[in-house]
């Protein structure tokens, strides 16, 4: 038998509702039932066409997984990651390619930065999809929520920009991470950052999520050690008006503001920062994530505050640090007719390169064989020549970190300002 | 004493603001006795048309504001004649409607607008020194400065005019407004297409400020929720002074408790009004 439309069924699941409601008028419900039905049609009828389904496998082909953000706070790091695996599923399914003889296709799971989302979205595609195995993940919470899947149903998993440090320090088999760390970023980069440009006292603005919180911690260590003058402050991840965190932090005077807010509250961050008389008038604001510094309309929503503005990167696309990251520009500008902005489509693309070499290597889709694989990975990415460390007992346990550089904005052209190697110009503080 | 007052203006400023989007709330559960779920998504909707009209189209940002709003109303009439009307009667129904619009709404806008937040430009740029004790930005005391206007105005509209002793008289007696001869359709067509309008100023008075994205609109819901519930519902004077309260309570809050709950305190106040006062602070107990 034919299922009901969606529109009838809501109503009859209405007309239950109200059977057992005493609140609701049986005699309102018979004369209206016709025209709720009707307009309940209509809304259903939207349904097609703003829902985006999953990609459907052939028989011919080999399934991987990805999770990030496709709503939410966060959803433009959904955009960056369908970029990325465009631009890698162009480069590994190219004429004579593709993996064991097949090709490689994609099922985008959205998590929306939520942990409960993200732990039914891997569930998802490793229980109906039948994935081999799942990359990305942009946000902690959530990566800290489907590692507990991936290991559970022993799927390989490798994280492309969840930071937390607890993601891969927790020591699972099956999880891996081709990225940032809280602990890379904080001692590899911005603590030699503002040492090396002797910043006096920092304050640090923290959301109040695993990675805000994690980041937070590390930032305060480091200054501690480093014997820098600091104030912490923690701020509600969906807030948008920060005018009382902002003000604490003037009548501290810092000269340099670590920012781990991560989505569009970065905007609006700058923006009040500016209005309060802080930055970058007295103090410096460095972007601790990046990529919300590199999103389109940045510029239309801080204005002239962004001048100045310091963010960490992994990608600097005048100065390409492997073939393959110029190969991906290239294939990027070819496609979507500009240089990337966000950082985090060249981290996807990434994974889905280690992805399709480990499944290539492993000869097979069998898990214990992608683990193996993925453990002797040696491969050339866009960011670097990919080793995981297989150390046990820390962080850097299945991890490999890229190089992150601190670019800072100056008359809206990008200049790395660290490390000093790869510096293309020098900091400015007024 | 300086920092006091800061978070006492920004409070004020942010709560006007929480009062105009949340009056739009009160209009139709007060009229209606419809609870609009997809409020903030018409809000978010004023937003998206305020900077298309400015950056597409190029209009001056004030006439896309003014623009925006009127489209916002226009698209109330709509829904009101098409998904609103067929549910009176019943409350269940229309919640389920509304709902669902909000969904639908939200996800057009991903689709639409893309994920990246949208603003038009600022009509002022820059920031004061108030009384020479703080900067505060000048985009924020111009939407004061507005939302106040337009409230002043939504009062005058009820207190004053023809169509205000009609909306006064359906909400307090729907049946015996229509024995007089009120149309109430008509006067629900009308309240709906204001209470979405209301929902648009604050959209476009605000969307210079905090830009707006295709899930923004489910906070704005959930704080006019609160605003009207902690005022009572339905009555527009408590929906000023629940507003301003929230305002006022969530940046002292933010400023001497945690910034990291800023949410939280709102949902602590309105707990602690009902216990006291279950009806909102200018509700009337029911019969």
């Amino acid at each position: 038998m034919m299922p009901a439309p969606v529109g009838e069924q809501v109503t009859a699941h209405a007309v239950r509702i109200a059977a057992i409601n005493p609140y609701i008028s049986p005699r309102g419900l018979g004369m209206n039932a016709k025209k709720l039905h009707r307009a309940l049609v209509v809304l259903f009828a939207l349904f097609p066409v703003i829902g985006a389904g999953p990609t459907w496998a052939a028989d011919d082909s080999i399934k991987i997984g990805v999770v990030g953000p496709r709503t939410g706070p966060a959803a433009a790091t959904g955009k960056a990651f369908e970029e990325g695996f465009a631009v890698a599923l162009d480069m590994v399914n190219a004429p004579g390619k593709g993996v064991l003889g097949k090709k490689l296709e994609v099922v985008f799971e959205d998590t929306a930065g939520d942990p409960e989302k993200a732990a039914s979205g891997i569930e998802k595609l490793i229980t109906r999809d039948k994935v081999a195995l799942v990359v990305g993940e942009s946000h902690s919470s959530a990566a800290l929520a489907e590692i507990d899947v991936a290991n559970r149903l022993k799927v390989p998993l490798i994280i492309a920009e969840a930071w937390h440090d607890d993601i891969t320090a927790k020591g699972y088999k099956y999880v891996f991470r081709a990225g940032p760390s809280n602990s890379g970023v904080v001692n590899d980069s911005l603590m030699g950052f503002v040492k090396a440009n002797g910043f006096k006292k920092v304050a640090i603005v923290a959301e109040n999520t695993d990675w805000g919180l994690g980041i937070k911690k590390l930032a305060e260590e480091g200054l501690k050690a480093a014997n820098i003058p600091f104030m912490t402050i923690v701020t509600e991840r969906q807030s948008q008006d920060h005018y009382t965190e902002l003000n604490k932090v003037k009548q501290f005077g810092p000269d340099l503001v670590l920012a781990f807010v991560y989505g569009f509250g970065l905007h609006y961050f700058i923006a009040q920062a500016n209005e309060t008389g802080l930055a970058p008038q007295t103090a410096l604001v460095l972007d601790g994530a990046g990529p919300p510094s590199l999103w389109p309309d940045f510029w239309k929503n801080v204005g002239d505050a962004g001048n100045l503005e310091l963010f960490v990167s992994s990608m600097n696309v005048d100065k390409p640090v492997t073939e393959v990251d110029k190969a991906f520009y290239e294939a990027y500008r070819k496609k979507f007719g500009q240089n990337p902005t966000d950082y985090k489509s060249r981290s996807l693309f990434n994974t889905v390169l280690l992805a399709a070499d480990a499944i290539n290597r492993a000869g097979s889709t069998d898990a214990d064989k992608l683990v193996d694989a993925l453990e002797k990975t040696n491969l050339t990415i866009a960011s670097g020549v990919v080793k995981f460390d297989l150390t046990p007992g820390s962080y850097r346990y299945h991890q490999w970190q890229p190089p992150m550089l601190v670019v800072q904005w100056q008359d809206k052209k990008q200049v790395v300002v660290h490390p000093k190697d790869l510096a293309t110009g020098e900091l400015k503080k007024k | 004493m300086t920092d006091f007052l800061l978070y006492l203006t920004n409070g004020l400023v942010m709560g006007i603001i929480y009062a105009l989007f949340a009056l739009g709330v009160a209009l139709i559960v007060g009229i209606m006795n419809v609870v609009n779920f997809a409020h903030g998504e018409l809000y978010v909707l004023a937003g998206y048309f305020s900077a298309l009209f400015a950056s597409a189209l190029g209009m001056h940002p004030a006439l896309a504001m003014i623009m925006a709003t009127l489209c916002v109303f226009v698209v109330g009439l709509i829904v009101e004649r098409t998904l609103i009307r067929p549910t009176y009667g019943n409350e269940m129904y229309s919640l389920i409607v509304t709902f669902i619009l909000s969904i639908v709404l939200q996800n057009g806008y991903l689709l639409i607008f893309g994920p990246y937040p949208r603003k038009p430009p600022n009509l002022v740029t820059g920031a004061t020194n108030v009384f020479s004790l703080f900067m505060y930005g000048n985009q924020r005391l111009l939407g004061f400065a507005l939302a106040l206007v337009m409230i002043v105005c939504f009062f005058a509209l009820i207190r004053y005019t023809w169509f205000g002793r009609v909306v006064r008289s359906v909400s307090i007696d729907r049946d015996m407004a229509s024995l007089m001869g009120v149309n109430p359709q008509r006067v629900n067509l009308l309240a709906f297409g204001l209470g979405c309008a209301l929902a648009g100023a604050a959209g476009v008075i605000l969307t210079p400020i905090f830009p707006v994205t295709p899930t923004i609109g489910v906070g704005v819901s959930l704080t006019a929720f609160v605003v009207v519930v902690l005022g009572g519902m339905g009555s527009f004077a408590g929906c000023v002074v629940g507003g301003i309260l929230l305002g006022v309570m969530e940046n002292l809050g933010a400023a001497y408790i945690s910034s990291a709950y800023k949410q939280l305190f709102g949902f602590i106040i309105l707990i602690s009004a009902l216990f006291l006062r279950p009806a909102g602070l200018f509700g009337r107990k029911r019969a």
